[in-house]
């Protein structure tokens, strides 16, 4: 028990190392942005693809901010695609589809499997264009975002993009704002330090973009999957192709606003994610592909993440457990494990790198509610150890995955 | 003392020393100083020519009173609504003009000229120049930013700290230190030992650059082909001289580039990659350490390095009807380069006299 103990407690320890080695990265080491600066080019044709299912209160908005983006004439093609929406989503996309002659091909989709990458995979019949980007309707785009997600797709190593995502609904209560500094952290320091050190910068499968035909070499969308853009981040790596992370490529999204939303996002999360390291985990790690040795080592860090939490509980529970037999003087053990706990999963952004972050985006004061994250770490905690526990019991019972949409705050136009 | 007082006192000590580091954060969601979404630009689409076109903007008010000054003949002084001080000139010979041709003089005012404007030399002017013409700089001057409406010429030695933007040509003599955004509608033309940062013009000549508009022979390649293969190889790779390749190339390593290669698609290196002599490339190239561009060479697409770029004469990237980026933190071009479209060197700029 107490070599169980042990090994959670460095599992953690290299955690927490990783989280401090992504910080000082971001505050002191040499930053990537090597795309960014392309602002003229023969730019490439472009089908931009935004997944929604009964996105009646924000698919006009983000239908608006692309009719107004700044990308060549005629180069340009939205798909909408609208799965199985009950609400009033189709006639607002029509609506766009008639006021925007040539720029809009809806995708109205009645029928098959539940989930956006069962519904992007239908959406391809549609799609001609080397480069492709991804929104979810919740987004809003900025002029210059089209451009600077298509950027880097003239590097010819580049399957995939991922933007920044910066929550808009920051004011509206406690969660919305530790949801900011979470995507905050998340963004500001993990994924441009990843990006920096050559490392895994996820896809997030919004405010992204990927290349057709790295898609089709690696069998395209995986329908079966809960969380598209991990499956597609790995699935890229291990067919030599890189996802890079562009910092400045920010796009506004709505979080979610009340806790059991929340807290069904990040199930579903936990749960995609999970599958994920069970299906790439080993043969990233020890396979024979393309991906480099820090790439196999903190691409399998990252697939582990959401197991932490249960691994965690369990290092907790072990803790009490042998103290109150007696085995070992262990309070040394114990102090490093709650500190470290908290440092590396403090809702997936440790909360030195959210204060780092806070630093970087100019933002002072709201850094003051760094405390408040240790209510979204035990939310997170014990959401993620369910959804482990409820993923084996699935695997037990052979029970099938079902996709949560997540629910949106904006009020109906 | 009581015991439980004891205990209710150290428990209500406790647990304010508890609550203590929570303060700020009960403050701060109270008062919600700080809790506007961070700000993301949605109209900045990073174009060059913003702080030129706001400055027009901005400037817009002065026109009847420029038109006034070219037509008397007079100048004019005024409080711009920022309570800014301007002087509009209208005509070149007035005491202010040569109160302007004070050596080592400072100018703190902007200034807003009908038609053309020559800046005597050896001055620095610290606010904003608009030149409704054209507009001559004497050497040795500082400016902060120049809106030329025709040709824009820096004399030699002279500094940029924020930007120029000149609707016809803009032109450097040698010496000069481009800080900021250098923009033209035309022609934007450095002379040696210049160093810059952003430029951005249709066509942008290091020194006097030859045109060699000339097209490339046949590759062999239909047109309609669609995407190329990718090529990918781990480790160190050369490209013989006068090979024609029809593909993308990835390295992962070093890559050389012999004479006259040329490659019909897009190349990539994560090392250092040396392109000799006449090499092309129709697609990007993009190099993740040091970029050696030899010279003669033609690039199509985009050219990123990730550290240096050196780029040596007669070579010529983009095309006009198809401009393109070049960019990288640290980028010397020696005279006789051409580049159609954007010169980004996000560090340090340098031209290089030519061979």
């Amino acid at each position: 028990m107490i070599y169980v103990l042990y090994s959670i407690v460095f599992v953690i320890c290299v955690y927490t190392g990783r989280h401090y080695w992504f910080t000082l990265n971001r505050l002191f080491g040499f930053q990537r942005h090597p795309y960014i600066d392309i602002d003229t080019a023969d730019w490439p044709p472009v089908t931009v693809l935004v997944a929604a299912h009964n996105e009646e209160r924000v698919i006009a908005n983000i239908l608006d901010a692309l009719m107004t983006v700044k990308y060549p004439a005629g180069k340009m093609l939205v798909i909408p695609v609208n799965d199985r929406s009950t609400d009033r989503t189709r006639q607002i996309i029509d609506k766009f589809v008639e006021d925007f002659p040539g720029r809009i091909q809806p995708f109205h989709r009645v029928g098959g499997k539940s989930g956006k990458a069962a519904a992007l995979k239908d959406a391809m019949e549609l799609v001609n264009t080397e480069v492709i980007l991804i929104f979810d309707a919740d987004y809003i785009p900025g002029a210059g975002l089209i451009k600077q997600l298509v950027a880097p797709f003239f590097d010819l190593e580049v399957g995939g993009v991922m933007g920044r995502v910066v929550p808009m609904n920051v004011n509206a209560n406690l969660l919305t704002r530790l949801l900011d500094l979470e995507r905050s952290g998340g963004y500001q320091v993990d994924q441009q330090a990843r990006m920096n050190l050559r490392l895994v910068p996820q896809h997030g499968g919004t405010v992204a973009g990927v290349r057709l035909s790295a898609l089709r070499e690696i069998g395209g969308w995986n329908e079966n999957s809960l969380t598209e853009d991990t499956d597609l981040t790995y699935r890229l790596l291990l067919n030599g192709w890189k996802t890079v992370y562009q910092n400045r490529s920010e796009c506004y999204e709505e979080v979610p606003e009340v806790w059991p939303v929340r807290i069904k996002q990040i199930m579903r999360w936990a749960k995609g994610h999970n599958q994920a390291m069970m299906t790439y985990g080993f043969r990233l790690l020890l396979g024979k592909h393309r991906a480099t040795l820090r790439e196999r080592i903190d691409g399998t860090l990252l697939l582990g993440v959401y197991a932490m939490a249960p691994v965690t509980l369990i290092g907790w529970a072990l803790a009490l457990a042998v103290f109150y037999q007696g085995v070992a003087p262990l309070h040394g053990v114990i102090a490093v494990l709650s500190l470290t706990a908290y440092a590396a999963l403090g809702n997936l952004a440790a909360f030195f790198e959210i204060a780092a972050a806070a630093r970087l985006d100019g933002t002072r004061k709201r850094v003051s509610l760094l405390p408040f994250l240790i209510l979204g770490f035990a939310v997170s905690i014990f959401s993620v150890s369910r959804a482990a526990v409820s993923q084996l019991s699935d695997l037990v019972t052979g029970a099938e995955f079902h996709w949560d949409k997540t629910e949106r705050f904006r009020k109906v136009l | 003392m009581n015991h439980f007082l004891a205990v209710a006192v150290l428990v209500c000590t406790v647990g304010l020393l508890f609550m203590l580091p929570l303060l700020p954060a009960f403050v701060e969601l109270r008062r919600k100083s700080d809790a506007l979404p961070l700000s993301v630009v949605q109209q900045n689409a990073g174009e060059i020519r913003h702080f030129a076109n706001s400055f027009r903007d901005y400037i817009k008010g002065l026109e009847p009173i420029m038109q006034g000054c070219v037509a008397a003949g007079t100048f004019g002084t005024g409080i711009l609504p920022d309570g800014e001080e301007y002087v509009v000139l209208g005509r070149l010979d007035e005491p202010l003009v040569r109160a302007l041709g004070q050596r080592d003089a400072t100018h703190a005012v902007v200034i807003a000229v009908g038609t053309d404007l020559i800046a005597p030399p050896h001055a620095t002017f610290s606010k904003d120049i608009y030149a409704g013409a054209n507009f001559q700089g004497g050497e040795k001057n500082n400016y902060r930013a120049i809106l030329g409406e025709k040709d824009v010429h820096l004399g030699a030695s002279s500094r940029v700290m924020r930007w120029v933007h000149a609707v016809g040509e803009f032109t450097a003599d040698s010496s000069c230190s481009l800080f900021g955004r250098i923009s033209s509608d035309s022609l934007i033309r450095l002379h040696a030992n210049c160093s810059f940062l952003r430029l951005n013009a249709p066509r942008i000549e290091v020194g006097h650059a030859v045109n060699r508009e000339q097209g490339l022979p046949d590759s062999g390649i239909p047109s309609n082909a669609g995407v190329l293969p990718r090529f990918l190889h781990d480790g160190d790779f050369e490209v013989h001289a006068g090979q024609i390749i029809s593909s993308n190339i990835v390295i992962r390593g070093r890559l050389l580039l012999r004479s006259g290669v040329r490659i019909c698609g897009s190349v990539k290196s994560l090392d250092d990659m040396v392109l000799e002599d006449g090499v092309s490339v129709e697609g990007s190239l993009i190099g993740a350490k040091k970029l050696s561009i030899g010279p003669h060479c033609t690039i199509h697409g985009p050219v990123v390095a990730e550290r240096e770029l050196a780029i040596a004469a007669g070579t010529r990237c983009g095309t006009w009807e198809h401009p393109t980026t070049v960019s990288a933190p640290s980028i010397e071009a020696e005279e006789g380069v051409l580049v159609f479209g954007t010169l980004w060197a996000r560090e340090r700029g340098q031209v290089v006299a030519g061979p």
